[in-house]
């Protein structure tokens, strides 16, 4: 379920194809961080995406008590 | 000896000063003597407000000459994190950036409502750049420097703060904390710090970094001065919108009502893993004291932390994006890296993580029908060094900057309140921090347990000890 589209996430081929769009420039430096951070994200998200999601699931961040 | 009443209370400066034992200039003047002499080993200090400080001290001392009220905080002095607005200064914010930005027009509303009790503005204080940090490190004005031992970090975001407040400079700093920015520097600088309901108190006039997850709050010496701050800064305020419309009911006159009938656990699962042995003998003190045997499970909190993880993310791209675009040079390169990240995530995995925190919410809102403070390790270790990279928790190396907050990040998700408490152990330089955790608008309650923790001597704040 969750697995597939993460493991397709290639982080070098986002962040390549992404900062153009973003009108981002990187150094290479900063572009291998980038792909750091990236790949580190997908590790959160291959959690977060492990919980199936419900389609009732209200996203709005609203706090009552 | 008004040098030595800086190492007491806000409290009880204020009642000096009420009772005449010493003016509030003579408080001010001390402060700033000691911000001098101090500031350039602790890093604590970025902008000192001499003149407006002297000022208002001076204002102080003309209406205890008249005759009038003076207010709770009657010349206790104070400083802010420099996200704060103050009135005349480019608010940085941390940043390279902002410090091009035009001058404040008007004070923060946190800080106006402390100098309506009659506290002292004397500075604004360094933090991680655009509070994007736990370390307190800052890669334009240096790092803030662990009082209890200069060679360590001081946690953060709100670095400058714990610095600030254990090195004896202010008894009280104003501190956010989004992801754990004001519990982390508590922990590792021994302090007592509150980070509010989400929703409690006004951050207008405080820089954002992630809106739905952003709060302020007090660092203080004592679990008194953190309530009474709390308390001064209560109120509607309409200019920060996501403020709750809440009564302003003050926390002080019940700080001593004792913690009779609450029913207190410690978490386990998520929150006794990946900690050293100080964060856990820490939880196991304060339970013991507290009589809590009862452990409970706050289930997928390492779910929780993931989302607020890339909520964080996309968030904070998303209020910097402009900057990124155009000054991208002029950012700490740690920041900016993980900011550049952030712009790229996918959407679907910021809906799924909203949709996952309000689940998370619910499921931790039936915890407190059983329960009314949950115990938790604040941090995961002591105060690492200063530079450190990574560190080993459970096992496994780490890096130091984003898992800091391992604990702080799921309880602050979700907007509960959260008083960290300071512990201290023979032999050890260092203290660790316990986070006293209530239910949504329950600050009183964390308040009471941290107040408590301290009159039975289990929970302390020294003032660290200068040569």
């Amino acid at each position: 379920m969750a697995e597939a589209p993460l493991d397709s996430f290639d982080p070098g081929a986002v962040a390549d194809a992404l900062l153009p769009l973003l009108g981002l420039t990187a150094t290479p430096e900063s572009r291998a961080q980038t792909i750091v951070h990236l790949r580190i994200a997908a590790e959160h998200a291959h959690k977060l995406l492990s919980v199936p999601p419900d389609d009732a699931d209200e996203p709005a961040p609203v706090f009552t008590a | 000896m008004t040098a030595k009443l800086l190492d007491r209370s806000a409290q009880t400066i204020a009642a000096a000063v009420k009772g005449g034992a010493v003016s509030a200039r003579e408080v001010a003047q001390a402060a700033l003597k000691r911000i001098e002499a101090r500031n350039s080993a602790l890093g604590a200090f970025t902008d000192v407000t001499a003149t407006r400080a002297l000022s208002k001290a001076e204002a102080i001392d003309a209406a205890r000459a008249r005759g009038e009220s003076l207010g709770p905080l009657a010349g206790a002095p104070f400083a802010v994190k420099n996200l704060f607005d103050i009135k005349g200064l480019p608010t940085r914010a941390g940043s390279k950036i902002n410090r091009d930005v035009a001058p404040a027009k008007a004070d923060a509303t946190a800080i106006a409502r402390l100098e309506a009790v009659g506290a002292v503005l004397v500075g604004a204080l360094n933090m991680g750049e655009y509070a994007y940090d736990f370390t307190g490190e800052n890669a334009h004005d240096g790092p803030s420097r662990n009082p209890h031992d200069l060679n360590h970090m001081t946690g953060g975001s709100s670095g400058g703060s714990g610095a600030a407040v254990a090195g004896g400079l202010v008894p009280i700093a104003l501190g956010t904390d989004t992801n754990g920015s004001i519990r982390v520097p508590s922990s590792l600088c021994g302090l007592f710090g509150l980070k509010p309901t989400y929703g409690r108190l006004s951050r207008a006039g405080a820089f954002p970094f992630v809106a739905s997850l952003d709060h302020i709050g007090p660092l203080a010496r004592s679990a008194g001065d953190l309530a009474l701050a709390y308390d001064s800064m209560l109120g509607r305020d309409e200019t920060d919108p996501a403020q709750a419309d809440m009564p302003a009911t003050p926390v002080s006159p019940t700080l001593s009502d004792g913690i009779a009938g609450l029913r207190i656990a410690r978490l386990g699962g998520y929150f006794a893993r990946s900690a050293d042995g100080s964060a856990l003998a820490a939880v196991d003190t304060v339970a013991r004291a507290l009589k809590a045997d009862r452990v409970v499970q706050l289930a997928r909190a390492d779910v929780a932390r993931s989302a607020a993880y890339l909520i964080t993310m996309v968030e904070g791209a998303a209020l910097h994006l402009e900057r990124l675009r155009t000054r991208g040079p002029d950012f700490d390169p740690d920041v900016r890296d993980r900011l550049i990240a952030g712009a790229m995530l996918p959407g679907a995995w910021v809906t799924q993580a909203q949709k996952f925190r309000r689940r998370f919410r619910a499921e931790t809102l039936a915890l407190f029908r059983d329960v009314d403070i949950l115990l938790a390790p604040a941090t995961p270790c002591r105060a690492p060094k200063i530079g450190q990279r990574t560190f080993v928790l459970g096992g496994q190396e780490m890096l130091v900057r984003p898992n800091l907050g391992l604990f702080t990040q799921p309880l602050s998700f979700i907007g509960l309140p959260v008083v960290a408490a300071p512990l201290w152990t023979d032999g050890e330089k260092l203290p660790i921090g316990v986070q006293i955790v209530a239910a949504p608008w329950r600050e009183d309650l964390a308040l009471r347990v941290a107040w408590t923790l301290e009159q039975a001597g289990v929970v302390r704040a020294p003032v660290a000890t200068f040569s």
